[in-house]
């Protein structure tokens, strides 16, 4: 079973080898599990479980999959759909070495149960952790079937092969199905056995690295999609909160309600208690419809005392982002070589830049919601959310419950970017419903969820870079300061540098780059200014979305300094030395690539440039290996950038599903362009400036480039896909400006003004 | 006598001076006086004589069908019903820069309505301005233009009101402050600015154009909305059509002042006036919908008429204009489409706007209507449009309302924004304020 | 009280006047396919067809919907199987797909209006729809191999 997302040793996933495997005949199936690692096969629990005549599997811990009397091969999902047709992905993982027949093979989304282990879907890591156990899985699975299935046939197992959900020997052959009827399947693996089992050779298969068409796409075509804002239950009554001022430490002081008593199925307003602290000061207006419920709210009058952010705009963010920085003693350090302070004393040059980030909305397009019910006893959520081990124990909190007794039912989540990893919304419905004593389905409108949105925090960081005489970079030190969202919504996520200061990685990962620059630092800093404004969240890509804006645009600001070519200087960075080795190579490679499919050095018509940029995609602990050539015009006049192309090579390792590569990358591409050009907003007395698309501006269809994306064949284990695309763009663009008008910039939206601002300060470095 | 106290002689003499002045003064306002009370007796007329009302069988029903078409062109409904009203019960507020004067009732009830008017009646209010007991009514009521309707029409008129069903209604007291509440001043109104007439044929132009025009100065009024007025609330004589803002509506120039990227000619005027919307020129909005609804009734020879009258107000004839050119440049231009950061009013009509308005290949799609050819947008007053991107349309294929959704300073860069790139005219000043007013307004 | 037809039924829906029709379709007449995203017109996700055509139901009142028939994504096709419903599935457009219905349904306006509709079409036409997945390369490929498939063969109405 998955282990913690932020495992601080492993370079690869936790293998299986620990678990054992137990394949038993279960009631009407047929089900394969793994064992949790303390479970000997001995003192297992199974052995009674199994006799039990039950259609639900009886034992625990998490059951994959399993196959039934038709020949159905259910392969529960305990990951959320996102987009990114997970759920697809694994089932191809276990089909591909069952060999089942991919046309019985159907998806069934789990709700939250301890037996799942840690249910949380993030950072890009889903197929990464699962694809080794998952075919080990499928491949004992489909042994055990061959093995049955030749005792059935009366065929030597050496002469028998499954394929397509059928077991063939000596021109006889019985189904899948056949065997769950009429086999008696019993089957258990050591580990040690499990882990001996031959996987097949990417020539052997034929589902994955093949385009296999997303399960959940055709329910996405004719209506018939469940997301939780579609969730409904008998008798529940529709809410919208009144958010107050700030999201931290407000007050509610006194609830109006005399206006909204005359909309026609208004039912009350009542402020929320929350012992969990989720959702303070805010006040739920019922109704027995959304859209009364919804007016009803823009007629209640609530009045607050505000929490201490209501003074706090995103220039006091920054500023005490500065101050942080000037505190060599605040925050942790993820790299800390020796030698840099001789490094910076003895150079003869010095490089020293600063940059800067917008908050930035996750605009999931469908507004957070929940439904909550209680009945006899338990309480039932329905939302769409990817973190379900992050938000029940604050549920169980706020509802004064064990968590046992909080199930989180899944759905499908409408464009979600990391916001529903913080499933803070759940709380209030909770509250709400156990307050009214009936269920209650609580709908945020775009407004609402702006305000509550977990932004991806504004952002300082501060560069430096020592040359020696001979040109060479014998230092580099990197700080950052910016809201942590670990610290603020799931501190077990903090890891630990070595004097043992906290940090989260999500808010540094991708400082920690690949090249090699002799003395390394990278500090990071906790924003509590941020942090008490608001719930700095995880906007997809993390961390990397930021931190390689000043990386890449600070290489090629090195490499001016340095007068070279902004793609050879990275790659004479890229030496592979030290602990840089088994990466840097790697993503030489697709810069490599990247730059000459997109014709660099080539001449460039007048206003027209190539900026070039390269990231290990997230965490170094699973790097994929991403670059990008942004081919861009700026018009001097309205100092408008257009982008024209983006050339995009990517390193993914082994892809399991080629199209669907291509969709996530396509996807994060363009998101990362959003953020780089249009998508940026302010905090302003405490709430966030923009709230709605009148003044929110994501990327639309008439501004898509023309987009070239390569992916490297590889068989190196597969990695993230959903993310790293986001992390090149920007930087591409910023360093593309730079070499089309000589403007630099360093402020993440890049908009029209700071393009003129700098252009007017030309040749001034 | 033998006052023996000594005055002074100027003093004598001021006593004089201010005699004489206030003899002067007091002779000036006897001669006004006399002069108003002659204007009043000219223009006094008796009440006439109440009658029973006539049974609906009394009129034939063609007539009644006549008298319901020309209702429907002179547009009666509009104002003699209230919102949410009964038809021609009245009670509508009409909004005058000297008051509110509420609409009477034009149902047959004998109490509240004109039940117990007799075609005499009827006919005397509609050609000279008088209601049955003698008072004068206030110009709001186009009689200046109704003088023009010929007795064949008021008959037929009188029997369509005559056989409505009676309601009882009270419209409620007129707000005008004291003296203009007082009737009988109409008179001096009526002395500078009425002359009953009867309509005079033009030989030199066609039947149709001739018909036109006697629908459209008389029953229709166009000009009522068409043509600016004074300070006394008179069209102005010599500004026939120029246009006037009214009601938080602009009613636009009919004339060749109008400034339409393209010309308003017979066939646009007629499609215009038949079915509301025409792709080279927009939808009819608003107050100009409801007369679009009230022609519904009228057979297609006075819709044509109106149109040939119209274009020739127009002078649509003498405008040379290359249609094609001008529709292909629009499109053109509205083409480009893009995200455009620093100009807010582009990315709130890519958002909002572009999925049904955008055309290409240099022809307007019906049902797509086409901005940089709509008479709103090119107006001198922004008053149509946003309307229009306040509250919505019906007219031409569901268009909604944006009020609930965008702010007033969204729609005035929205505003701004369609000025600038879909016509060739000048910004519009205080955009903000006006989306305000509308906004606060009830129609 | 209104009369209103939805997918070629008859429905009496309760409430009043103003209420937006993208509520009156999800809670009253619990078609849920059409989806909530901005509440204020700009992102497309509410799209339904008004005797028709597309029409954002989020900003739409009930009342002015009375005499008209309503289409929503559950209504498209009996079978789901649409040209651009199926284009979709081929190319495999969708994320997750909260956006798609509102695509869907534009995209069908679209079609009707330019049937083989160039780049240009497709930007000006679909850039109100927001695709917070960015899916629109896909959605682009799809639109034109939905657009070539009914110019072979017509679907039937």
């Amino acid at each position: 079973m998955p282990d913690t997302m932020h495992d601080s040793s492993p370079a690869a996933p936790a293998s299986p080898g620990r678990r054992g495997f137990l394949i038993a005949a279960a009631g009407s199936g047929f089900t394969l599990a793994f064992l949790r690692a303390d479970h000997s096969l001995a003192e297992s629990k199974l052995a009674p479980a199994v006799a039990k005549q039950e259609a639900e599997p009886a034992f625990d811990p998490g059951i994959w999959f399993e196959i039934d009397r038709d020949g159905i091969v259910t392969v529960n999902i305990a990951k959320a759909e996102v987009g990114q047709h997970i759920g697809t992905a694994l089932a191809r993982i276990v089909a591909e070495e069952l060999e089942a027949d991919w046309d019985k093979v159907r998806l069934h989304y789990v709700a939250s149960d301890a037996k799942w282990g840690q249910m949380v879907t993030a950072g890009s890591r889903s197929v990464w952790q699962d694809f080794e156990p998952l075919s080990r899985a499928g491949a004992a699975g489909r042994i055990a079937l061959v093995e049955e299935g030749a005792r059935l046939l009366r065929v030597p197992v050496a002469a028998c092969t499954a394929k397509k959900g059928v077991v063939h020997g000596h021109g006889r052959s019985v189904s899948y199905g056949e065997i769950v009827r009429r086999g008696k399947l019993a089957r258990h693996y050591t580990p040690v056995q499990l882990q001996a089992i031959l996987l097949k050779t990417p020539q052997q298969r034929s589902l994955i690295g093949q385009g296999v068409q997303a399960l959940d796409i055709p329910s996405k075509t004719d209506g018939s999609a469940i997301y939780g804002i579609d969730a409904q239950v008998e008798g529940m009554v529709y809410a919208r909160p009144k958010i107050p001022p700030t999201r931290h430490g407000a007050k509610v002081v006194s609830i109006d309600d005399t206006a909204a008593r005359k909309i026609k199925g208004y039912i009350g307003a009542a402020a929320l208690n929350d012992p969990s602290n989720t959702v303070p000061g805010w006040v739920m207006v019922y109704a027995d419809t959304y859209a009364a419920a919804s007016r009803a709210a823009q007629l209640v009058q609530v009045k607050w005392r505000a929490g201490a952010a209501a003074h706090v705009s995103e220039q006091d963010i920054l500023a005490y982002a500065a101050r942080q920085l000037h505190d060599a003693s605040l925050g942790a350090r993820l790299v800390d070589d020796d030698g840099l302070e001789q490094a910076f004393k003895g150079a003869a040059l010095t490089l020293e830049r600063h940059y800067t980030t917008s908050t930035v909305l996750h605009f999931e397009l469908e507004p957070v919601n929940a439904l909550v019910q209680q009945i006899d006893g338990i309480w039932h959520v329905h939302a769409g959310n990817q973190a379900p081990s992050l938000i029940l124990p604050v549920l169980a909190q706020a509802l004064k419950v064990p968590e046992s007794q909080v199930i989180l039912h899944a759905y499908l989540l409408g464009g979600n970017m990391g916001r529903r990893l913080n499933g803070d919304y759940c709380v209030p419905a909770a509250l709400a419903a156990q307050a009214l004593g009936r269920p209650v389905k609580m709908i945020c409108t775009r407004a609402d969820d702006s305000q509550v949105d977990s932004p991806r925090s504004p952002s300082l960081q501060h560069l430096r870079l020592a040359f020696d005489g001979a040109g060479k970079v014998t230092a580099m030190q990197h700080e950052a300061s910016a809201g942590w969202p670990a610290q603020v919504m799931f501190p077990a996520w903090l890891a630990k540098d070595k004097q043992g200061h906290p940090y989260d990685p999500s808010a540094i990962a991708g400082a920690d780059h690949w090249y090699t620059v002799g003395a390394q630092r990278v500090r990071t800093i906790s924003n509590d200014l941020a942090n008490s404004s608001f719930r700095p969240g995880w906007l997809r890509a993390t961390g990397p979305g930021w931190t390689s804006w000043a990386v890449e645009s600070f290489m090629d600001e090195a490499a001016q300094a340095a007068k070279a070519d902004p793609l050879d200087f990275r790659l004479s960075l890229l030496q592979g030395t030290g602990r840089n080795a088994g990466g840097a190579e790697r993503l030489a490679h697709v810069l490599r690539r990247a730059a000459e499919k997109a014709g660099w050095g080539a001449a460039m018509p007048a206003d027209t440039g190539l900026g070039i940029a390269a990231t290990s995609g997230q965490e170094r602990d699973m790097p994929t290996w991403t670059a990008c050539v942004a081919r861009l015009r700026v018009d001097r006049k309205t100092c408008m950038v257009q982008v024209e192309k983006l050339t995009l090579v990517i390193d993914a390792g082994l892809i399991i599903d080629p199209d669907g590569a291509l969709a996530q990358a396509e996807g994060g591409v363009l998101l990362g362009l959003s953020m780089a050009l249009h998508e940026g907003t302010a905090f302003f007395n405490g709430a966030v400036k923009d709230g709605n698309l009148n003044s929110y501006l994501p990327l639309r269809m008439a501004d898509v480039p023309e987009l070239d994306i390569e992916f490297v064949s590889s068989s190196y284990p597969p990695t993230g896909l959903g993310e790293p695309p986001v992390t090149v763009v920007a930087p591409a663009i910023g360093n593309a400006i730079f070499a089309a008008v000589a403007a630099r910039v360093r402020h993440l939206p890049i908009r029209p003004e700071a393009v003129l601002k700098a252009l007017d300060r030309h040749g001034a470095v | 006598m033998g006052d023996s106290r000594a005055r002074p002689a100027c003093f004598e003499w001021n006593c004089r001076l201010i005699k004489k002045i206030v003899t002067g003064l007091l002779l000036m306002l006897a001669l006004l006086l006399v002069a108003a009370g002659l204007v009043a007796a000219w223009h006094w007329r008796p009440a006439l004589a109440p009658i029973q009302p006539p049974p609906a069988d009394a009129f034939s029903t063609q007539l009644v069908e006549q008298g319901r078409i020309l209702a429907g062109i002179g547009n009666c409904a509009s104002c003699h019903t209230a919102k949410g009203g009964a038809d021609y019960a009245g009670g509508r507020a009409m909004d005058t820069p000297f008051g509110t004067i509420y609409a009477s009732n034009l149902t047959p009830d004998t109490q509240t309505g004109i039940g117990r008017w007799s075609l005499a009646v009827f006919q005397r209010a509609m050609r000279e301005g008088v209601r049955r007991d003698g008072d004068h009514l206030y110009p709001v009521f186009p009689y200046t233009h109704f003088t023009l309707v010929n007795e064949a029409d008021l008959t037929a008129l009188y029997a369509y009101f005559m056989t409505r069903p009676p309601v009882y209604a009270a419209p409620q007291a007129n707000t005008l402050p004291f003296p203009l509440n007082l009737r009988a001043l109409q008179a001096g109104w009526k002395l500078l600015y009425f002359k009953p007439a009867a309509f005079q044929t033009n030989p030199a132009q066609g039947l149709d154009w001739n018909r036109g025009r006697y629908l459209a100065e008389g029953l229709a009024h166009c000009a009522s909305c068409h043509t600016p007025r004074n300070a006394l609330g008179a069209e102005i004589a010599g500004s026939a059509y120029l246009g006037r803002p009214m009601a938080h509506w602009y009613a636009p120039a009919l004339t060749g002042a109008n400034t339409a990227p393209l010309p308003w000619t017979a066939d646009e005027l007629y499609a215009f006036l038949r079915t509301g919307a025409t792709s080279l020129h927009g939808v009819a909005a608003g107050p100009m919908a409801q007369v679009v609804q009230g022609l519904k009734a009228a057979p297609d020879s006075d819709v044509r008429a109106l149109a040939v009258y119209f274009a020739d107000v127009a002078g649509a004839a003498r405008r040379k204009v290359d249609v094609e050119a001008v529709v292909k440049e629009g499109i053109e231009h509205s083409q480009k489409v893009s995200l455009v950061d620093n100009d807010r009013g582009a990315s709130l009509y890519v958002a909002a706007c572009a999925s049904c308005h955008s055309n290409s290949d240099g022809r307007p799609v019906a049902l797509r209507p086409e901005l940089s050819l709509n008479s709103a947008v090119s107006a001198p007053d922004p008053a149509n449009l946003l309307q229009v991107i306040l509250r919505g349309s019906h007219q031409a294929g569901l268009m909604p309302g944006f009020a609930q959704a965008l702010s007033d300073a969204d729609i005035a860069q929205l505003a701004a924004y369609l000025r600038r790139s879909r016509s060739h005219q000048p910004a519009w000043p205080e955009l903000e304020a006006a989306v305000a007013r509308i906004r606060a307004s009830s129609n | 009280m209104f009369q209103i037809t939805v997918n070629g039924q008859a429905h009496t829906v309760d409430t009043d006047p103003q209420t937006p029709l993208l509520w009156v379709l999800r809670d009253i007449v619990k078609l849920t396919g059409t989806k909530f995203g901005c509440g204020i017109g700009l992102c497309g996700a509410c799209t339904v067809h008004v005797d028709g055509r597309a029409v954002r139901s989020c900003i739409t009142p009930i009342v002015s919907v009375e005499a008209s028939a309503i289409t929503t994504i559950e209504g498209l096709s009996p079978d789901g199987k649409h040209p651009l419903q199926q284009a979709w599935i081929a190319t495999q457009a969708p994320q997750c797909g909260y956006c798609q219905s509102g695509q869907i349904m534009q995209a069908a306006t679209l079609l009707r209006d330019y049937p083989q509709p160039t780049d240009a079409n497709i930007d000006a036409v679909m850039s109100g729809n927001l695709c917070r997945c960015m899916a629109y390369v896909r959605i682009r490929k799809a639109i034109k191999l939905a657009a070539a498939s009914m110019q072979e063969a017509p679907p039937h109405a």
